[in-house]
């Protein structure tokens, strides 16, 4: 099996296939064992629909053959995972995953997982992309995934709802999901009278503290009937469907909040609107990009634009606006610059880094607009190794530099109080040339109304 | 070849997760109930919103086939 060679880190859980990379195309090998249920799918034209309500990734069928089939799916620009997502994200792929369970079941089948990484964000909203986690359901048998999905997604979701969205960060340290014990012990008293909450992780939690040690799942007879599984799963569609962010609430006029001079503003989107039409640009990363206002300000037509930032309200923003206005080539992402996402999981490569991810896609300019003050007084990171970090991500970079006398950076400055001049190094001419180590200057315009200067860079070949 | 439920026992689904599903879903059937009795009392009286999103909807996009348009005029 020549292909198994190039297997995909994370693909090696499910025995139904794998994933693997054939000449830079994303690729999914279906084995033998999964072929009859597969045949079952085609033969009930399962796809089809989903595929159209853009539900799950499509693909077609390349190569069939009595060793394997296999199958090319849609390529997916960036693939993120559940730590980067906003609330709002989390919540839209914990319903996509129930809404195919309900789907699969009406037809006489059952998703047999229900990882979170199954799920991804794709042309603007939330897809299923794991085609072989469909199996044939069992008459009036409990659902298999059914303790996964919890802690994949209810877990993470009520926590946040209780504690705040930075919880949704614990996925990180859990590939498997949130423990149930942890979970329960997490949740404020009053959850347990709550009828869904007290069945779906309370009690949860306890049973599965007494089976704990049992080996002999098959002496007890477990019987569900189809209707009381739809029940739980629809009512579990309608519990997760009502759950909000207390934060959320006071979003109001986000951006109003952030002290720009409407003059600074327009010209900074007009010079930076110039420089990516004049070189057609495709592909942009915004890092620190806020609620999406820059990009959605450009008047070239994106393929993609990931819009990265490490403030979750700025992030839910951003999709709230992805998915109102159905825009395709926005991409939201939390992400902190000072800590991005690590390889985790297996040899600590069964998710990969979203600094790999990023690279491997791909970007064709980064914007770094009111972020390298940021990156230098509050992550104290010295200019020369933010240059590194912006040159191993794109050939371009418009980064916009606040000089030492700009307001914000004042205030920065005065926190570090006797420290103070330990940034004395937060100087334009240092950071031009700790810059030019990495990058050519092709352009740099002063911001009227401001004291902060835009510069268009090209890493130095 | 013969199929074989739930060919591979790849990941555990917990013993007690499988048992609890029982009770889960009776409390489910009740909630979904009383919704339901509470939804119709509602429409009664006028007073009910129409359901946007529920598990059931499937949004097809129409928007997919404007580009080919454009493209073949």
């Amino acid at each position: 099996m020549k292909s198994k060679a190039h297997r995909h880190e994370a693909s090696f859980r499910d025995p139904s296939g794998f994933i693997f990379e054939d000449g830079g195309t994303v690729k999914r090998a279906i084995n033998p064992i999964y072929f009859p249920v597969y045949q079952a799918l085609c033969d009930n034209d399962f796809f089809a629909p989903l595929f159209k309500a853009k539900m799950l990734i499509p693909h077609v069928e390349e190569e069939q053959t009595p060793e394997r089939i296999v199958l090319k799916p849609d390529q997916l620009d960036l693939m993120t995972y559940p730590y980067e997502w906003s609330f709002d994200q989390f919540k839209q792929a914990a319903l996509l995953t129930l809404k195919l369970q309900n789907y699969a079941l009406e037809r006489g089948f059952s998703l047999k997982d229900a990882s979170a990484y199954n799920v991804t964000f794709y042309k603007g909203r939330a897809i299923f992309i794991d085609t072989l986690s469909f199996d044939f359901y069992q008459k009036d048998q409990p659902w298999r995934a059914y303790k996964q999905f919890v802690m994949h997604f209810l877990s993470p979701l009520v926590l946040a709802h209780y504690h705040g969205a930075e919880v949704l960060k614990m996925m990180q340290n859990h590939i498997d999901g949130i423990p149930v014990s942890l979970v329960a012990s997490l949740l404020p008293k009053r959850t347990k009278l709550s009828p869904t909450l007290y069945t779906n992780i309370h009690l949860l939690a306890k049973l599965e503290a007494k089976h704990n040690d049992e080996y002999k799942p098959k002496s007890r007879k477990m019987h569900l009937s189809k209707k009381a599984l739809s029940n739980m799963i629809r009512s579990l569609y309608d519990y997760i469907d009502g759950l909000e962010l207390k934060q959320q609430t006071e979003w109001g006029d986000y951006y109003n909040k952030t002290n720009y001079q409407p003059e600074a503003f327009s010209f900074k989107k007009q010079q930076i609107d110039h420089w990516i039409s004049q070189r057609a640009l495709k592909k942009v990363l915004d890092v620190g990009g806020n609620d999406g206002t820059f990009v959605r300000a450009l008047s070239e037509d994106l393929d993609l634009a990931v819009v990265a930032d490490i403030d979750h309200n700025a992030v839910a923003l951003n999709y709230a606006q992805v998915k109102a206005n159905k825009e395709h080539n926005i991409l939201p992402l939390w992400f902190d610059v000072a800590q991005p996402s690590p390889g985790i999981g297996w040899v600590n490569q069964e998710r990969s880094p979203i600094l790999n991810r990023l690279s491997k896609w791909g970007p064709e300019v980064v914007l770094a607009l009111a972020v390298i003050h940021h990156m230098t007084l509050s992550g104290n990171v010295p200019f020369e190794d933010s240059a590194r970090f912006f040159a191993g991500l794109s050939p371009l970079l418009i980064i916009e530099f606040p000089k030492r006398k700009d307001s914000w950076v004042d205030s920065l400055l005065q926190r570090k109080r006797e420290f103070i001049n330990h940034f004395d190094h937060y100087h334009q001419e240092d950071f031009e040339s700790a810059f030019a180590q990495y990058f050519e200057t092709l352009e740099q315009v002063e911001i009227p109304g401001s004291k902060r200067i835009l510069y268009l860079m090209k890493t130095r070949s | 070849m013969g199929y074989f439920s739930m060919m591979f026992l790849y990941f555990d689904p917990g013993l007690g997760a499988m048992l609890v599903q029982a009770i889960v879903a009776a409390a489910a059937g009740i909630i979904l109930f009383s919704k339901n009795l509470m939804y119709k009392v509602k429409s009664f009286f006028g007073l009910t919103k129409p359901q946007e999103d529920g598990i059931d909807a499937m949004e097809f996009e129409q928007d997919e086939k404007q580009p080919n348009e454009e493209q073949s005029s």
